[in-house]
């Protein structure tokens, strides 16, 4: 979409390049630095096995809470004989490598942040469409039923997940994108109610459109936008829920790693071994801020676009 | 002559309910139009013309009733009787409106052409090649400079006349035999108004088209129609041929609509003519005539039972009309 932006103020021409040009300074620093960093956890995630890093699992008992740059002995992934290894960012209490902690672990927070949105996304967008343009009946039945699921406390869900269907990676994506869907669907019927009153639905309708047409290609490609800012909000919210879920016990359970595991094992040094919580608090802060930027940004960018409608 | 019109309105009414009791918008209006003629129907704000547009096209809101007594007959069949689906293929292929705001009534994430070319895809069965070559015709005869690169542009690209051209040019692209054009200068700056005019003028002749006009505004209808009626509270309540309702105007209302036209003529800081009062309540109107609140010429009379719209060639609901030197 973010292309699709661009494009759509692309193709004014030459005689609006300059305009172009303009616009796309003004993402600035402070959308680029965020898409940089998305993009290099992003990669870490994807190629975390491919690094000359220890499996995120293996310890080395006599390095625990080691500093940034101490130099153990350990078995390298693949490897089956000890070798020298400079652990650059330390090791955590039980002497974990916190650099491939940090790139494995990165697996799961994107995960999270991502598909559970994805879900709220697709199927609360869709209810909140439908509710919004075809209101009466079925915009009483969503709007009740969405109203039920934000009022039903969440962590009771998540704890009867967790006891219920054990506490698994796709549980959780699918428990957390289930609290997702209420929101995801006001955005979309809020929008879509302003929408299916405008002109151009109606114009359609005088062409001789149906129902579904007008749905699909008048409504939901202007939907998509606002959305998708609203997404991106949602991604970072759900990367720190996933934190304060380790802290009780509902995230992925261990030893498979994540930045919110890894903050919640760090909190009993951190009198003595601060940089345990404090570099994989760090990358969730950092993710978590880009994400808030980009979406931001990419307010600031349709806001205006959208006022010239 | 034709021994069909090509659309016959007969005793229309909707109605809309709504919390404070049941709206008549439109209250018992009839005319018919023949294929390439122009009718302009007039009114101030709130009369029931856009209502009456919508009626016709079947584009209302689901709080609005009409009568079964209604009849919509469009080349011979009753588009009341229609289903919604009968209904979808004859807007847009047969008959199509242009609305007010060409700042709204394009989709503002779809290009102006792909806006024409899905609609000659559904209706003509075009391919996307055809379709898009049309466009570009389509483009040229709306007089948009550059139409070959303007067809992939966005309408926020586009100023307001060009979006109204855009707007015409989907509206004609199916060859409708019916085009109703609601108000479709009001949005405009003057200069383009003309502009719009003369378009929907020139292409109404070269398609042979029946074109109504929706306007508030005399002058545009002066200029642009071979009939006009003009609309009171959801009633027509005088309809001549143009140069007729002009010329001998009958009924007070209209004289009172051409009277609160400025003129270059007055003099600097001449106070515009106005009718006195608002239109009347239309949930629950008052007997007689409903002009005679803010008529000059009412008598006790008129306050007692609604004129009929009587006459044939010039039709007029008026007790004591206004007399014309014959």
């Amino acid at each position: 979409m973010v292309e699709t932006a661009i494009e759509n103020v692309a193709v004014a021409g030459e005689a609006e390049g300059l305009a172009v040009r303009r616009r796309r300074r003004r993402l600035g620093l402070g959308f680029w630095l965020p898409v940089a960093w998305i993009g290099l956890v992003v990669f870490g995630a994807l190629t975390a096995d491919l690094w000359p890093l220890p499996a995120p699992e293996t310890i080395d008992f006599l390095k625990r809470a080691a500093l940034p740059g101490t130099i153990g002995e350990i078995e390298l992934a693949g490897q089956t004989e000890l070798s020298e290894f400079r652990y650059l960012l330390g090791t955590d209490n039980v002497g974990r490598d916190i650099l491939s902690r940090l790139v494995h672990g990165a697996r799961v927070s994107l995960l999270i942040g991502l598909l559970s949105p994805l879900i709220g996304l697709l199927v609360g967008g869709a209810l909140g469409v439908l509710a919004g343009y075809y209101r009466g009946r079925v915009e009483s039945i969503v709007v009740a039923s969405m109203d039920v699921i934000l009022a039903f406390p969440a962590l009771a869900l998540l704890l009867a997940i967790a006891f219920y269907l054990g506490p698994s990676l796709p549980n959780l994506i699918f428990a957390l994108g289930f609290l997702s869907v209420p929101a995801s669907a006001r955005v979309a019927r809020a929008n879509t109610l302003s929408l299916a009153r405008r002109e151009f639905v109606l114009a359609a309708k005088a062409m001789g459109a149906s129902d579904l047409y007008i749905l699909v290609r008048e409504i939901v490609p202007n939907v998509l936008m606002p959305l998708l800012v609203f997404a991106m909000l949602l991604v970072a919210v759900l990367i720190v829920a996933e934190g304060t879920l380790s802290f009780l016990g509902l995230s992925v359970p261990p030893p498979t790693p994540s930045w919110g595991a890894m903050i919640e094992e760090g909190r009993e040094l951190l009198d003595q071994a601060p940089h345990v919580t404090l570099i994989p608090a760090a990358a969730m802060c950092l993710t978590v801020l880009s994400f808030n930027l980009i979406g931001d940004r990419l307010r600031g960018l349709i806001d205006p676009r959208e006022s010239r409608l | 002559m034709s021994p069909m019109p090509l659309l016959a309105v007969e005793d229309l009414e909707t109605h809309f309910r709504t919390p404070r009791g049941r709206v008549r918008a439109v209250d018992g209006v009839s005319f018919t139009l023949d294929r390439g003629q122009t009718l302009g129907i007039v009114g101030e704000s709130g009369c029931g013309k856009s209502v009456l547009s919508r009626t016709i096209m079947g584009l209302l809101p689901s709080n609005a009733e009409v009568p079964s007594a209604s009849r919509v007959r469009f080349d011979g069949r009753d588009l009341r009787q229609m289903s919604e689906r009968e209904l979808r293929g004859v807007r847009g292929r047969h008959m199509a409106i242009i609305f007010q705001d060409p700042m709204t009534s394009l989709n503002p994430v779809m290009t102006c052409g792909a806006q024409i070319v899905e609609t000659l895809t559904y209706h003509m069965g075009l391919g996307k090649r055809a379709a898009r070559d049309r466009a570009v015709e389509l483009f040229t005869a709306v007089g948009i400079p550059e139409p070959a690169r303007r067809v992939d542009h966005y309408p926020h690209q586009l100023s307001g006349g060009m979006r109204q051209r855009v707007a015409i040019a989907i509206a004609i692209s199916c060859e409708p035999a019916l085009l109703i054009a609601d108000e479709p200068t009001t949005a405009l700056d003057v200069t383009v108004q003309a502009e719009i005019l003369d378009l929907l003028k020139r292409q109404q002749r070269e398609r042979r088209m029946a074109l109504i006009l929706i306007t508030h505004d005399l002058g545009v209808v002066a200029g642009h129609t071979d009939e006009v009626a003009v609309m009171y509270a959801g009633r027509i309540v005088e309809r001549a041929a143009t140069t007729t309702l002009f010329a001998r105007t009958r009924m007070p209302y209209t004289e009172a609509l051409l009277r609160s036209i400025p003129r270059l003529a007055d003099p600097p800081h001449t106070p515009l003519q106005t009718i006195a009062g608002r239109p009347p309540e239309l949930i629950d109107p008052p007997p007689g005539c409903r002009f005679a609140p803010r008529c000059r010429y009412a008598a006790a009379d008129c306050r007692q039972l609604a004129p009929a719209l009587t006459g044939d060639r010039h039709a007029f609901a008026c007790w004591h009309p206004l007399e014309v030197a014959s």
